[in-house]
C-alpha cells in the first residue's frame, strides 16, 4: 500500500514580512502540515544558496525565499542579494537538469501587502504543475 | 591571489563518474577569496553532484572538507588518517593544490574541479583582475606600478601601440590601455621622464629557462 | 641599394605603396599585383600576415618583388616571431638583396583568423628597431656575437598621430628615432588639422631633421569604407566633414571622391616642412595608386640603378 506523498516547500522568510508572528506561523503548520516547512531568517540577504541546495537535496521539492518589498529592506541591499543568490542557486540547478523553477523569489507589495500565509499558499498554486522533485522522488520523476 | 573559477559540472561529473565515493576538498586560501573553493563554495558543488546523483540512479557518495591551504604539506597531510576512504578526491584548489595533494597520495586519483586563471586582486567585491605574470624580474618602479607585461596585450616594454583609443585596448574597448594607465600614473608621480629610456628586451629565461622554477631558502629548511 | 633611401637622401619627396600578398602560394598573383606600381613609386611596402591574418610571408613576397625589379620594403611584425627568428629573417633578408625593413608591433591576433595564437612579442617595435640598427652598425646580434657580414638595411618604423595618448605620440617617435629608425611611415591621415599639430611638435623637438617622415594615405572607396573604419579600426581618426562629403556624392561617384581627397591631402602633405614622402596604402586597390600619383603631380619618379 503505497503512502499518499505529499509535495514539500522549503519557505524561507525575513522576519520584516508580515504574518510571521509565533501564532500565525503555528497556524501555517497546523493548515499544511508537511506540505510547508518554515525558516526564519533575519534578513533575506542572510540567505545563502547553499540553503536552498540543501532544502532542494534533502527534502524539499520546491524552496523560495519572500522578502520585503523593494527598497525596504531594513539592512538596505538585503532583498536585492537575496535575488542574486536565487539567480545562482537557479543556474546551478540548471546545470543538472533539475528545473529552475523549483527555486523562487517573492518580493513583498508595499501597496498590497499579504501575510506569510497568504503568500505560501500562493507558491504552492504556482508550482503545483512541477510535481514531486526527481531528486528524492526517482519513481514519480516526470521523465 | 590565485584566481580559479569552477568547470562546468558535467565535465566534473564526467570525471567522477567511475568513483563510489569522492571526497570534495575545499580550499580556505585563494580560492575562497575569489569564491570558487571556499568552503562555501565546496557545499554548494557536493550538494548539486549528490543531487544529480540522485536524479540519475547513481550511486555516489560526495563528502566535503576544507584545509586551509592544499598547497602547503603541514595541511595536506590532516587527511592522512582519512584518504584510504576514498576513491578519488575531487580537489576544489588550485593547479598547484591540485598538484601537491595528487602528489602526497599518488595511489589516488586526485580530480581537479577548477580551472585555475590568473594571478590577480580583488578589484571590487565579486570583481578580480589580472594584475602579475610571475616574470621573475619585475618592473614596476619603472612602470609607475602598472604592469606592462601583463595589462599591456602586446606586452610591449616601450609602448603604447597605434591601436591606443581613449584610454582602451584596440583587443577590447573595457581593457584600459595599459600604457595610458603608466604614463597617467607616471604623470601624476612627475616621473614621465622614466620612459624616455629604450627599455630593452624582456629577459624571459626567468620565466621559463630551465623548466618548472624552484626556490629554496636553507634557513627555512629543517 | 635602398632607391627609397637614394630618392630621400637627394632630397626628393618620395612616394611608396603597399601590396599585400596573397592568401595561399600563387608567386604569379605577386607580380601581377605589383604591375599596376612599376614605375609610379620609389618603393614597394609588403604587409606582413596584417591583421593577423595568414598569407604569404612578406619575406618570400619581397624577394619576388625583388626578381620583378622592385624596391620592396620589407614589413616585419614582432607579434608572430621570438628574437631569433626576426634577427634570422633579417640576415635573411639582407641576403635576398631587400634593402628597407619597416619594423612594426603587428595587429594583435584576436583580430585574424588563427585566434587562438600565441602572440610572441618578444621584442617590440622599438627593441627591434634598435637590434636591427645594431646588426647593421656594429655587426653584433643582441648578447653581442659578431656576424660574419653585417645586414645592409634601411630601417623604418611607424607612427601613428592619430592614437592616443596625443602629446605622449611623439616622445615614443622620438623613442624610434633614438633607437635608430632612419624613416618613419605614419598611419593614413584624413585629419590634416591633428597630422598638422603632430608633426610641428615633432619639428620643435627636432626629430624631422633626423628621420624621413613619409606621410600615409588610403584612398576612400565609398561611404561604407569609411565609416567602417571611422567606427571599427583601431587608431584611425576621419572627421566627420570628410564622411559627409563622401555621402554627399551618389555611389557611382564615390571612388572618384575618395581619389578626389588623396590628390588634395597630398598636395597639402607636399606643402608641410618635414613631410619628405607619401605613402599610399591603397587596400586591394593597386590600380588606384598609379591615378593618384599621376594628379598629385608626383610622375614620373626617379629612375634609379637597381643594383
Amino acid at each position: 500500500m503505497t503512502e499518499m506523498q505529499e509535495r514539500c516547500l522549503a519557505l524561507f522568510y525575513c522576519q520584516q514580512v508580515p504574518g510571521n508572528s509565533d501564532q500565525e506561523r503555528l497556524a501555517i503548520e497546523k493548515r499544511y502540515g508537511r506540505t510547508i516547512r518554515l525558516f526564519p531568517i533575519p534578513c533575506s540577504g542572510r540567505l545563502e544558496p547553499i540553503h536552498l541546495l540543501k532544502a532542494l537535496e534533502s527534502f524539499a521539492d520546491v524552496a523560495y525565499v519572500v522578502t520585503c518589498p523593494e527598497g525596504e529592506c531594513r539592512y538596505f541591499e538585503g532583498n536585492s542579494r537575496a535575488k542574486k543568490r536565487v539567480e545562482r542557486t537557479r543556474t546551478i540547478i540548471r546545470d543538472i537538469g533539475l528545473e529552475p523553477e523549483r527555486v523562487g523569489i517573492i518580493a513583498g507589495s508595499k501597496e498590497h501587502p499579504k501575510s506569510l500565509g497568504e503568500v505560501a499558499g500562493e507558491i504552492l498554486e504556482s508550482t503545483s504543475s512541477l510535481g514531486f522533485s526527481p531528486v528524492h522522488n526517482l519513481g514519480f520523476a516526470q521523465k | 591571489m590565485i584566481t580559479a573559477e569552477q568547470k562546468p559540472i558535467e565535465e566534473i561529473r564526467e570525471m567522477i563518474a567511475p568513483c563510489k565515493r569522492v571526497l570534495a576538498l575545499g580550499c580556505g586560501s585563494c580560492v575562497a577569496e575569489c569564491a570558487a573553493g571556499g568552503e562555501k563554495e565546496t557545499a554548494m558543488l557536493a550538494s548539486a553532484l549528490r543531487m544529480a546523483g540522485k536524479m540519475n540512479g547513481e550511486e555516489i557518495q560526495i563528502v566535503e572538507k576544507t584545509i586551509d591551504r592544499q598547497c602547503v604539506k603541514e595541511f595536506v597531510i590532516q587527511l592522512d588518517d582519512v584518504i584510504e576512504s576514498y576513491d578519488a578526491i575531487l580537489s576544489l584548489g588550485c593547479g598547484a593544490g591540485v598538484q601537491a595533494i595528487a602528489d602526497m597520495y599518488p595511489e589516488v586519483p586526485v580530480i581537479p574541479a577548477l580551472n585555475t586563471e590568473f594571478m590577480g586582486e580583488t578589484k571590487d567585491r565579486g570583481v578580480w583582475v589580472e594584475s602579475c605574470i610571475g616574470c621573475g624580474d619585475c618592473m614596476l618602479y619603472f612602470f609607475g606600478g602598472v604592469c606592462p607585461l601583463t595589462r599591456c596585450s602586446k606586452h610591449l616594454l616601450n609602448g603604447p601601440c597605434g591601436g591606443s583609443m581613449d584610454g582602451k585596448c584596440e583587443v577590447n574597448p573595457e581593457v584600459p590601455c595599459a600604457w595610458q594607465l603608466i604614463i597617467d600614473r607616471l604623470t601624476n608621480l612627475g616621473a614621465l621622464d622614466r620612459l624616455q629610456m629604450i627599455y630593452p628586451p624582456k629577459d624571459w629565461s626567468k620565466k621559463q629557462g630551465a623548466g618548472p622554477r624552484k626556490i629554496i631558502k636553507e634557513d627555512q629548511q629543517e | 641599394m635602398s632607391n627609397l633611401k637614394k630618392v630621400l637622401e637627394n632630397g626628393q619627396f618620395a612616394v611608396t605603396a603597399e601590396c599585400g600578398p596573397p592568401k595561399g602560394s600563387d608567386a604569379e598573383s605577386v607580380l601581377k599585383k605589383a604591375e599596376f606600381l612599376k614605375d609610379k613609386v620609389d618603393a614597394v611596402n609588403v604587409t606582413d600576415n596584417q591583421t593577423a591574418i595568414v598569407r604569404m610571408s612578406s619575406l618570400a613576397a619581397c624577394s619576388l618583388l625583388k626578381t620583378g625589379g622592385f624596391d620592396p620594403v620589407l614589413q616585419m611584425v614582432v607579434r608572430d616571431r621570438n628574437r631569433i627568428a626576426l634577427q634570422s629573417d633579417i640576415l635573411g633578408a639582407s641576403a635576398l638583396g631587400i634593402r628597407n625593413v619597416l619594423c612594426l608591433s603587428g595587429d594583435h591576433q584576436i583580430f585574424g583568423n588563427q585566434p587562438q595564437a600565441m602572440g610572441v612579442f618578444d621584442l617590440d617595435s622599438i627593441q627591434f628597431v634598435q637590434t636591427v640598427k645594431t646588426m647593421r652598425d656594429n655587426g653584433t646580434i643582441l648578447g653581442g656575437d659578431v656576424l660574419n657580414m653585417s645586414p645592409d638595411l634601411f630601417i623604418g618604423a611607424a607612427a601613428n598621430p592619430f592614437a592616443d595618448p596625443f602629446e605622449f605620440r611623439v616622445v615614443r617617435l622620438s623613442k624610434k628615432i633614438r633607437a635608430g629608425a632612419d624613416f618613419i611611415q605614419t598611419q593614413c591621415i584624413y585629419n590634416l588639422e591633428r597630422f598638422e599639430k603632430w608633426i610641428h611638435m615633432a619639428r620643435d623637438m627636432g626629430l624631422t631633421e633626423r628621420t624621413s617622415i613619409i606621410g600615409g594615405v588610403t584612398p576612400l572607396k565609398s561611404t561604407g569604407m569609411a565609416n567602417y573604419m571611422k567606427n571599427k579600426v583601431s587608431g584611425m581618426d576621419i572627421p566627420d566633414k570628410l564622411i559627409k562629403r563622401m555621402k554627399g556624392v551618389s555611389k557611382d561617384k564615390q571612388r572618384e571622391e575618395g581619389i578626389r581627397i588623396s590628390v588634395e591631402t597630398i598636395e597639402r602633405l607636399k606643402e608641410i616642412p618635414g613631410v619628405k614622402g607619401v605613402h599610399i596604402m591603397a587596400i586591394e586597390w593597386e590600380e588606384g595608386v598609379g591615378e593618384i600619383v599621376e594628379r598629385a603631380g608626383l610622375l614620373p619618379r626617379p629612375g634609379y640603378d637597381m643594383t
